[in-house]
């Protein structure tokens, strides 16, 4: 496995800092996540983990500092398509059913090739249930569904918001699983924690948040 | 990898929200119940003498549309805040304006147009002369859109706050003051034996200017909206 | 970068802007009262009675400037809502909400002010003229805007909605008012005539353009009032803030 620090960094970020209502949030942060890389972030309840992945996939603004997505500025514009975002809301519509919300995904995206949205479901351990509404899923299925998304769509670059919160000890060996087919491949992971112990096939590298 | 087609995006978009009007397909009952009650309500409050109630005919319908898709418009965007659909959206890699205008077309379809088609009748049982059924109609089928495309934006701007009714209705009945003063004067012309199409000419030709400008417009409120 | 706008990037500084505006405030308001006086006094002792509606046609002294500024400071508000929403700038956001209230105040004053006029003239409080019906529909939107920016829990992200209302605004408030005199028309047949502006003498022509000039002068002066004390509570973690009250106290 090729040192992924000698590429150039899929995302950079220089100096970011956010604030709401002059209370800061988090910063000033300075880091890049390199192709093949999972990068940790952890803190608190409250810390901003969240905000900052909102800040990364362009909804929300930064007040101060840039992000760099290639060696470009971050917009909308640029991360739109090139990241996958899983936030704590799942973003699935509860009346759909599984593969519904899938077909809706790929609709939107395309997918990868060779993989399809039945083939996602399959591989994430929801065969079977892909007919099912949404809504009478339980919360480690609708987690699943989720991260079924993550297979089925092309995106070099996963922003996952606490991917382990409502997940058994399959299901958190499920995401490293992911995680780790997605960095062999040249993708690369930001993800949030808020502390909760996870094993992943390498250590990966992990940055703190503190206001 | 193969990125989706606008087309393809669309599609995907109209599909959702059209299945998921389906899968509550009671739902499409409302806002013509809606219509209804309110209807019924002006002969008990003004009396049922013919004439007077065919002068008010169309204008009742028409603000009582507008009025039943105000309260429908409030939901265009609720669920898929809650739900992080609209997330997903944003960072789709379509431009987001022909994507939202596919989610305004489905509300339109499940709300406006059954208003659309039981209104002219409830002008009829409001004693609406039947020769000018055709001019409501087409007074309907053009004003509506405009209050979808319209509202849509709107709801857009307060996509993220504890929402109000009241506010919506605030923010958009002055600025639909217009389509009804347009579609109620065609009507009315065409009840006393005028020319109509004039207004009707002139409602088509903000509807096509809205059809253009409303999505991008509402993609930008969004993003206002829903920026921390 | 020349001095124009180093002097515009300078003043959105608020620390900067609430000097200017504690300075600049009290003579703003002393000119509106000045002219103010000068202006009444004029056009409620020096112009002759109207000869067709005597003396009761002088409420249009504060009537027609009143209305004259509810569309001037919804201007103003429609280029600090710009600026505010392409600059992301927190002065303009500030400047535009702020003016949001005074417009609406003007507006409501025309209202009124217009009622009362009605009433010894047509025997009436309200009468739907296609001018008075757009003020009303330009009170909601003034009242909308308000609303608007209030139902947010974060200010600037409510100061940019509600910009991008006053900017929708913009586009249809003449719509509205073009489809209201369509609509007058085909309801009233002949429109009432105010005052004929052309044929209006010039002694109760200057009058009206020296309160005219009052008001806004006063509108200055009330921007640069609500603006400075809403930046101070906006700011009030600020480091600026904290110096200023502790040199204050």
């Amino acid at each position: 496995m090729t040192d992924a620090t000698d590429r150039a960094p899929l995302l950079e970020v220089r100096g970011l800092r956010f604030a709401r209502q002059d209370e800061p949030i988090f910063g000033p942060l300075d880091f890049a996540v390199h192709a093949g890389e999972v990068v940790l972030v952890e803190g608190d309840n409250g810390s901003g983990k969240t905000t900052l992945l909102r800040v990364l996939t362009g909804v929300a603004h930064a007040d101060a500092g840039h992000s760099l997505l290639h060696g470009e500025p971050l917009s909308h514009e640029r991360a739109a398509g090139e990241i996958v975002f899983l936030g704590h809301q799942l973003g699935l519509k509860a009346d759909l059913s599984a593969l519904e919300n899938l077909r809706v995904a790929e609709g939107l995206y395309g997918r990868r090739h060779g993989v399809s949205a039945a083939s996602a479901l399959a591989s994430v351990g929801l065969a079977g249930y892909e007919h099912e509404a949404v809504r009478r899923l339980s919360a480690g299925q609708k987690k699943r569904t989720a991260l079924a998304r993550l297979l089925l769509l092309p995106a070099a670059l996963w922003l996952l918001d606490e991917p382990y919160a409502n997940l058994d000890r399959e299901g958190i060996a499920l995401v490293n699983r992911l995680l780790e087919r997605h960095t062999e491949a040249g993708g690369a992971a930001l993800v949030t924690t808020h502390g909760a112990v996870t094993y992943l096939h390498r250590e990966p590298r992990r940055i703190e948040l503190r206001a | 990898m193969r990125p989706g087609s606008v087309g393809a995006a669309c599609w995907a978009v109209l599909r959702r929200d059209l299945l998921l009007a389906w899968r509550r397909r009671g739902d499409v009952a409302l806002p013509i119940l809606y219509a209804l009650i309110v209807t019924t309500l002006f002969p008990f409050a003004l009396g049922t003498e013919a004439a007077l109630l065919s002068r008010i005919a169309a204008g009742v319908v028409l603000v009582t549309v507008l009025l039943a898709m105000l309260l429908s418009l409030d939901a265009l965007f609720r669920s898929d805040v809650e739900d992080g659909s609209l997330e997903q959206l944003l960072l789709a890699p379509q431009p987001l304006a022909p994507l939202l205008a596919m989610k305004i077309l489905a509300h339109w379809l499940t709300t406006a147009l059954p208003l659309v088609v039981i209104g002219p009748w409830l002008a009829v049982m409001l004693r609406l002369p039947q020769a000018v059924v055709p001019t409501l109609y087409l007074a309907l089928l053009v004003a509506t859109p405009l209050i979808s495309l319209f509202g849509a934006v709107l709801v857009a701007l307060t996509a993220n706050t504890r929402r109000s009714g009241m506010l919506l209705a605030l923010m958009l009945l002055p600025l639909m003051v217009p389509v009804v003063i347009f579609a109620a004067g065609a009507v009315a012309a065409a009840q006393q034996g005028l020319p109509w199409i004039a207004p009707i000419a002139w409602l088509c030709a903000v509807l096509a200017l809205a059809l253009v400008l409303a999505p991008p417009a509402c993609a930008v409120a969004l993003r206002i909206a829903l920026d921390a | 970068m020349n001095t124009l706008t180093l002097w515009f990037h300078k003043l959105g500084s608020p620390p900067t802007f609430y000097r200017f505006a504690t300075v600049l405030r009290p003579w703003l308001l002393a000119l509106a009262l000045l002219l103010a006086a000068l202006g009444l006094y004029g056009g409620l002792v020096l112009a002759p009675p109207d000869y067709q509606q005597g003396d009761a046609y002088r409420i249009i002294f504060i009537h027609v400037p009143s209305a004259w500024m509810s569309l001037s400071v919804y201007a103003c508000m429609a280029v600090a809502a710009f600026v505010a929403l392409v600059w992301r700038m927190k002065l303009a956001e500030v400047i535009a909400m702020e003016c949001a209230a005074i417009g609406a105040a003007f507006t409501f004053i025309t209202l009124v002010t217009g009622s009362l006029w009605g009433k010894p003239m047509w025997g009436t409080w309200w009468t739907w003229d296609a001018r008075l019906t757009s003020e009303l529909v330009l009170l909601f939107v003034y009242l909308a805007i308000i609303g608007l920016y209030r139902a947010f829990e974060d200010p600037r992200r409510g100061a940019r909605a509600a910009s991008f209302l006053v900017l929708i605004g913009v586009v249809n408030l003449p719509i509205v008012h073009y489809s209201v005199v369509w609509w007058n028309t085909l309801h009233q047949g002949a429109t009432i005539k105010l005052v004929g502006d052309t044929t209006m003498p010039m002694s109760m022509l200057w009058p009206l353009l020296v309160m005219a000039v009052a008001m806004e002068f006063y509108f200055g002066a009330s921007l640069l009032n609500r603006a400075r004390t809403s930046l101070l509570s906006l700011e009030r973690g600020k480091q600026w803030v904290r110096e200023m009250a502790t040199a204050d106290g």
